[in-house]
């Protein structure tokens, strides 16, 4: 989850009169953990669905409302312009289709501030923007730029300096050699026409969505700010402009509209949507009975405006809360406005009667038996390497199953046996006390358009006078106790067992797995000292289905 | 004190009754015991604190190459004036009846004056009898001497000489009875008993692997608690592990960095024709982007176990139902001490007139105190499928800080809705290898499948 980083003080500048007391103990409240704290500076994750919690001026509204400071929906206030204008090319549709912005003046900006943006316009970017797929934001320093702006496509060869270089690169350029380019291309994939913002003078202001240019940087010197937001569809690029919005309003800018048009494009409306709750639904869902007039102070507090309209509450929900999409939603921001430390767990009747799944009592009966065999129980990873699975113990790597990009060597394909992993626990404990005798029960995967899963048993035993007999007893024994089954076996061959010293188990006619001696090559490479003998046979179709 | 002795005891006591103070060696000697027998013994009784044993050092001194060649042939001073006693000589012809040892020969003879050189020759002052250090080298001879033997002047003077001693310090120990032991009589003790007081060797049990225990008492309560268990694969098709739970195609956590994809497999079957239609249609609303079947039908490793609730719940819409379903879960994690690729979860659902999310708490919160988690509290969260959405933090008294636990919350309408479920539905689950560390004091979560037999055998079963 994402991380913000906040200063007690500046926070409590931006709520009111609230203590540090007061704001760190209501941050959780808010859904904010506090992931860690040094004097006046507190870091939080928040959830990824509230991208408006990615700066302070965002969070402080919140608290805000939590605290009972300032509640209701905070009201977008856009002054209609005709100055600042876009007109968009109908070539960009090929590309990216959808292009809107607004304008914000005379805003106090200092360092403090441009770091919250660029934390604020990162986590965008990355959440709801999925990595600048679907929407990207640029922020430029609008005194830099001559309106009306033309998006519009260009060539690979237009050329202009972009941010923190000094020179004029080509497109091609930037998207071969600056790490922007190179992380974001992917984007625009192969094509041949790139999105462009360029101003009346022809100059370029931004390349979405891989950078701006650098004339228009915003500095502390900034007094007034565009913004542009770029993307796939026109809802979710409005979406991200309505989070910029709200953040650069609290943080004491005033807002200008930017009218666009040309090829489907139109002047965004951050207009607040109507959303109807059934106080029922609300009680219900949480265990309450609250009235009306406290449901309506509840949701308030969680910033919304509500009211009752017949028998449902109406709520206004502001263009920027696009994470509310239906009543439970709803339900959620009356439990935070109403205070989830305030909601008491109680405990009624269970209405059904539990049960264990026959299987896992199964498997637990066998491993108290082969516990009383004197086996000791071990757990190994489903997920291993070729090495472990097939090098160790010679066997042909077949139809493995891996996974893709594993992050651990250790962990690339699915076990389609368990025996290879006790056989490496007891290459890790050849300096533990002898005799060493271990069993496990798991999950093993195998080909089968396109998986089959099968629950297997297997055992070691390790020791100076480890032999047969004594393997073929223990399984035996396990099989009579447990299953009432009883077992044959006949001689076999395994790769990983010695000639003469193997046998299939043979259970019902069936064969159902492999016992012996595993052979001293196989011993040799787990550098394990002492003979061993071991078995391996499935259950799933033995003792369950 | 323990009044049970072991033969072995027995003859060393008797033999230190006779004779105090008695090396090792002169004990096995005495005793008949063998050399190992002997110093068993020794430990035994000097732990009884019967026994009491003196270690001192003993420097022992032997001639060098020098000191041998002294003594064979005399000292080089000696062997000078024995050659000039009857009448001087020639200088040369002394160097050369003396070779090497001319030069310390002469000088010392110089300095002590028994020696006088006129022009090259030289002539007899004084002849000692004996010559210092003379008396010590015949007593040391070819072998070896004791240094508190030796006449302390004497051996200064060889000390100072090259090549002429040489010091060896080897370590004794004594062994002598402590007072009472002095007058043990072992004809009084009952003969055939045992010391009972001794340590017995240790056995190790076989047992259970601990996190399978805490993973059997987790399963009991929520049986308990009116649950019942259902199984799953733990290799799904993306549909119920994402598209189910409302998780976009697009969303973070789906990509090749957090989940783990099955090389190449894909599922036929993912679901029935409606339920992919409703899916689909409640991504498109809701998410506004290609809802794109072939990610849908892609194989990963489960993420979650929620994949067979949410399943178990499509396929019989209950209108009363406790279920859960626990076992194996998978992330793309790099492994540490604190994050595992493959590692337990429980997550079951509850269906009925009851289910608000008071009561989720309250089966929470039942459940913590029966694991032996009595502080606990609830924050809100954010899940993809459920709203709303609270953690459980339980309080480690060990840690001294809260720790995140379980999660839980209502389905959100977008996923029960397509999949035909019209009763709210509360989800809860976690992670079972964080309650068991907590449960086994363990930092490293990574101790749980290292099957280290070191640990196994000595894990308390009950905490």
């Amino acid at each position: 989850m994402p991380v913000v980083e906040l200063s007690y003080s500046r926070l409590q500048k931006l709520i009111g009169k609230v203590s540090k007391k007061q704001i760190s103990e209501s941050l959780p409240f808010l859904g904010l953990d506090i992931e860690s704290e040094d004097k006046d500076l507190v870091r939080v994750e928040y959830s990824p669905n509230r991208p408006d919690y990615s700066t302070d001026f965002g969070i402080s509204l919140g608290l805000q409302g939590l605290l009972g400071i300032k509640t209701g929906s905070v009201k977008l206030k856009i002054k209609k312009s005709n100055n600042y204008k876009i007109n968009v090319k109908p070539t960009v549709s090929k590309i990216r289709p959808y292009v809107t912005g607004l304008v914000a003046k005379n805003g106090k900006i200092d360092d403090t501030i441009i770091k919250q943006f660029m934390t604020m316009q990162e986590d965008l970017h990355f959440g709801i923007g999925r990595k600048r797929k679907k929407s990207s934001i640029g922020i430029h320093d609008l005194d830099k730029i001559q309106f009306p702006l033309t998006y519009s496509t260009t060539n690979k060869n237009h050329k202009f300096i972009p941010l923190n270089e000094s020179k004029e690169l080509a497109i091609s350029e930037i998207l071969q050699k600056t790490e922007v380019g190179q992380e974001y291309g992917y984007v625009l994939g192969n094509s041949t026409i790139f999105p462009i913002i360029q101003d009346s003078k022809g100059e370029t202001v931004s390349f979405p969505p891989i950078i701006n240019a650098a004339i228009t940087t915003v500095t502390p010197k900034t007094k007034n700010i565009f913004v542009e937001v770029t993307g796939v569809n026109k809802a979710d690029a409005e979406d991200m402009l309505s989070i910029v919005a709200i953040i650069l309003q609290a943080a004491g800018f005033t807002l200008e509209s930017v009218s666009i048009s040309g090829a489907k494009n139109s002047t965004p409306k951050f207009e607040s949507r109507k959303l109807s709750v059934a106080p029922s639904l609300i009680n219900q869902s949480l265990g309450l009975d609250l009235n009306n007039s406290k449901i309506i102070s509840s949701l308030k507090k969680s910033r919304l405006d509500a009211s009752v309209k017949g028998k449902n509450i109406e709520c206004i929900i502001p263009s920027y809360r696009f994470d509310i999409f239906g009543p439970m939603d709803l339900v959620e921001e009356a439990a935070l406005g109403y205070g989830i430390e305030k909601l008491t767990p109680t405990l009624s009747p269970s209405e059904t009667l539990g049960a264990i799944h026959p299987v896992s009592s199964k498997l637990k009966s066998l491993s108290l038996t082969m516990v009383g065999l004197g086996y000791l129980e071990a757990l190994n990873s489903s997920l291993t390497s070729k090495r472990i699975l097939y090098e160790m113990t010679n066997r042909e790597p077949k139809k493995t199953i891996s996974v893709l990009d594993s992050k651990s060597q250790e962990h690339t394909i699915l076990r389609d046996s368990i025996l290879p992993g006790l056989l490496e626990n007891l290459s890790r404990n050849i300096h533990s006390a002898y005799p060493q005798q271990m069993f496990e029960t798991g999950t093993v995967f195998l080909n089968d358009k396109p998986i089959k899963e099968q629950t297997n048993f297997a055992a070691v035993s390790a020791h100076k006078d480890a032999n047969f007999t004594e393997i073929k007893s223990i399984l035996q024994s396990a099989l009579k106790t447990g299953f009432n089954l009883t077992l044959e076996t006949k001689t076999s061959s395994h790769e990983a067992f010695e000639k003469g010293k193997t046998a299939s188990v043979v259970v019902n006619g069936k064969t159902v797995g492999i016992i012996g001696q595993i052979n001293s090559k196989t011993i040799e490479n787990y550098k394990i000292r002492v003979p061993v003998v071991g078995f391996e046979i499935y259950l799933s179709g033995l003792i369950f289905d | 004190m323990s009044q049970v002795f072991h033969e072995i005891e027995k003859k060393i006591i008797s033999v230190l009754q006779k004779e105090s103070n008695l090396t090792p060696e002169k004990l096995e000697n005495l005793t008949q015991l063998s050399a190992d027998q002997v110093r068993r013994g020794i430990e035994w009784l000097r732990l009884k604190e019967i026994a009491i044993v003196n270690e001192s050092k003993i420097v022992n001194i032997s001639l060098g190459k020098n000191g041998l060649e002294a003594y064979e042939k005399g000292l080089p001073e000696k062997r000078l004036l024995d050659l000039v006693k009857n009448k001087p000589k020639q200088i040369s012809e002394l160097q050369k009846q003396l070779g090497s040892v001319f030069g310390p020969a002469m000088g010392l003879a110089k300095k002590n004056n028994w020696i006088q050189s006129k022009g090259n020759k030289i002539s007899i002052i004084k002849f000692p009898s004996p010559f210092p250090g003379e008396k010590i080298l015949k007593q040391i001879g070819s072998g070896t001497v004791s240094k508190n033997e030796i006449d302390q002047k004497e051996l200064s003077v060889l000390l100072k000489r090259p090549e002429f001693l040489i010091e060896t310090t080897t370590k004794t120990r004594e062994v002598s009875l402590s007072e009472n032991a002095k007058t043990l009589d072992f004809s009084k003790s009952e003969s055939g008993a045992i010391d009972v007081e001794a340590k017995a060797p240790e056995v190790h049990v076989a047992r259970t692997h601990p996190l399978k225990d805490t993973i059997d008492e987790i399963r009991e309560i929520f049986v308990t608690l009116g649950f019942t268990e259902v199984f799953g694969n733990l290799a799904q098709p993306s549909f119920w592990n994402f598209d189910a739970l409302f998780t976009p195609q697009d969303h973070p956590a789906r990509e090749l960095q957090d989940t783990f994809y099955l090389d190449g497999l894909s599922a036929k079957q993912i679901g029935n024709a409606e339920q992919i239609r409703k899916v689909s249609e409640s991504h498109k609303k809701s998410w506004r982007y290609y809802w794109d079947i072939n990610e849908a039908r892609k194989m990963v490793l489960r993420t979650h176990t929620t994949c067979i609730t949410i399943k178990h719940l499509a396929e019989n819409k209950p209108d009363v139902a406790r279920v859960f379903s626990l076992g194996r879960v998978f992330r793309n994690e790099k492994v540490s001490y604190k994050h595992l690729v493959e590692f337990n979860q429980i997550e079951g659902v509850v269906v009925g007139p009851g289910a608000n999310l008071r009561n989720l708490m309250g089966i929470q919160r039942e459940f913590y105190k029966r694991i032996g988690l009595n502080k606990v509290k609830f924050w809100p969260t954010f899940f993809p499928y459920t709203e709303p959405s609270l953690q459980t933090m339980v309080y480690n008294e060990r840690l001294g800080k809260w720790v995140e636990l379980f999660g839980m919350g209502i389905f959100r309408q977008e996923v029960t809705k397509p999949l035909g479920i019209n009763k709210p539905v509360l989800a809860w689950g976690g992670g079972i290898e964080r309650i068991a560390m907590l449960k086994y004091g363990l930092d490293d979560v990574r101790e749980f499948y290292n099957n280290d037999l070191g640990w196994l055998r000595s894990a308390t079963k009950c905490q």
